[in-house]
């Protein structure tokens, strides 16, 4: 994790707002009219292209380029595709959606954190 | 401030793009990115010594925040644009940089003149990185160094598949996002010393040297 508390806050928060609005986009987009295999591949994509956005056009600004870039559009992925698919299986209210989108981008601020950690004791390669 | 302009046209439409970036530029990376690497743009800047030294890609002068005081250097940059930003950060500098808008497969420099070549997330703009290393390659004097501070592609998942995604997009308004430069710069004929991730295997320093023989 970083280590200062500015970025800490910041991936955070961007990928809460992320995971957020993938999971939004996807809950006003799918329901149980859906295949669950196509609205999951559709969702993913929604999702990394809504964090995509948000990234570049708001976050990277105030919290970074690819340390935010990256998280971000994980966060998009699996937010949307949670959403998505969950969305499909039974009525989804969007309080329940707003938390599995920001549930997710937490836990994949932590994955990231925990995958950087473990990079940077690995020898430089490309 | 003279003009070496390229006529190849992948060189000019990097150029142009760059010249609309320039407005923009310190908006969008002059904040969270450069706060998050400027401990890292440091250490690597530190070892500026006193020899001859060329710094690629100079952009709106970011950088010059890092580099060490009282350096005398030459920096170049294809786009104009970007340059006149850079003007107040040249300025205020306690050293000497002397710039030239000019491309990096172009350059006019004697064969063997530099000691050290520096570069700022330059190589994932180059339209050729190939050509341009080994045009690198052959202003550096043998031993000289060239230190880098670049992002990457990645070779771990989910990163790498982001970052194939990400470049169609970026490198319309910026950069690639997903090239192999430590590859490059070993293909082009040098001899890598150190590289170090920074973020990931993304965001990393390469330090190499230009063989003796």
């Amino acid at each position: 994790m970083p280590r200062n508390w500015y970025f800490t806050l910041g991936d955070l928060f961007s990928n809460a707002l992320c995971g957020l609005l993938a999971a939004l986009s996807c809950f006003y987009l799918f329901d149980t009219s859906w295949s669950m295999f196509i609205a999951m591949i559709l969702a993913m994509l929604l999702g990394m292209a809504v964090a995509m956005l948000a990234a570049l056009l708001f976050l990277m600004r105030f919290f970074g380029a690819m340390e935010i870039m990256l998280p971000t559009m994980v966060t998009g992925m699996v937010a949307s595709m949670i959403v998505g698919m969950r969305a499909t299986m039974a009525e989804l209210s969007q309080m329940d959606a707003c938390l599995y989108g920001m549930i997710s981008g937490l836990a994949v601020t932590g994955f990231c954190w925990a995958a950087n950690e473990h990079i940077q004791r690995q020898p430089g390669h490309d | 401030m003279t003009d070496n302009i390229t006529t190849n046209p992948s060189d000019l439409a990097n150029k142009q793009k760059w010249d609309r970036a320039a407005a923009t530029f310190d908006f969008m990376a002059g904040e969270g990115a450069e706060k998050r690497w400027r401990p890292n743009k440091r250490k690597l800047f530190s070892r500026m010594g006193e020899g001859n030294i060329l710094f690629m890609a100079l952009g709106t002068g970011l950088d010059i925040e890092c580099f060490p005081p009282n350096r005398s250097l030459q920096a170049i940059d294809i786009s104009a644009e970007m340059m006149k930003y850079a003007k107040p950060r040249i300025a205020q500098y306690s050293g000497e940089i002397q710039t030239k808008v000019m491309d990096v497969h172009n350059m006019p420099f004697p064969e063997n003149h530099f000691d050290q070549v520096f570069t700022s997330c330059t190589f994932c703009s180059v339209p050729r990185p190939a050509e341009g290393l080994k045009a690198i390659l052959k202003v550096l004097k043998p031993g000289g160094e060239l230190l880098m501070f670049e992002h990457t592609g990645s070779r771990y998942f989910p990163f790498n598949l982001m970052l194939n995604i990400m470049t169609p997009l970026t490198a319309k308004i910026g950069p690639d996002m997903n090239r192999p430069t430590v590859e490059s710069v070993r293909r082009a004929g040098f001899e890598i010393i150190e590289v170090e991730n920074i973020y990931l295997d993304v965001v990393k320093t390469i330090r190499a040297q230009k063989p003796l023989d």
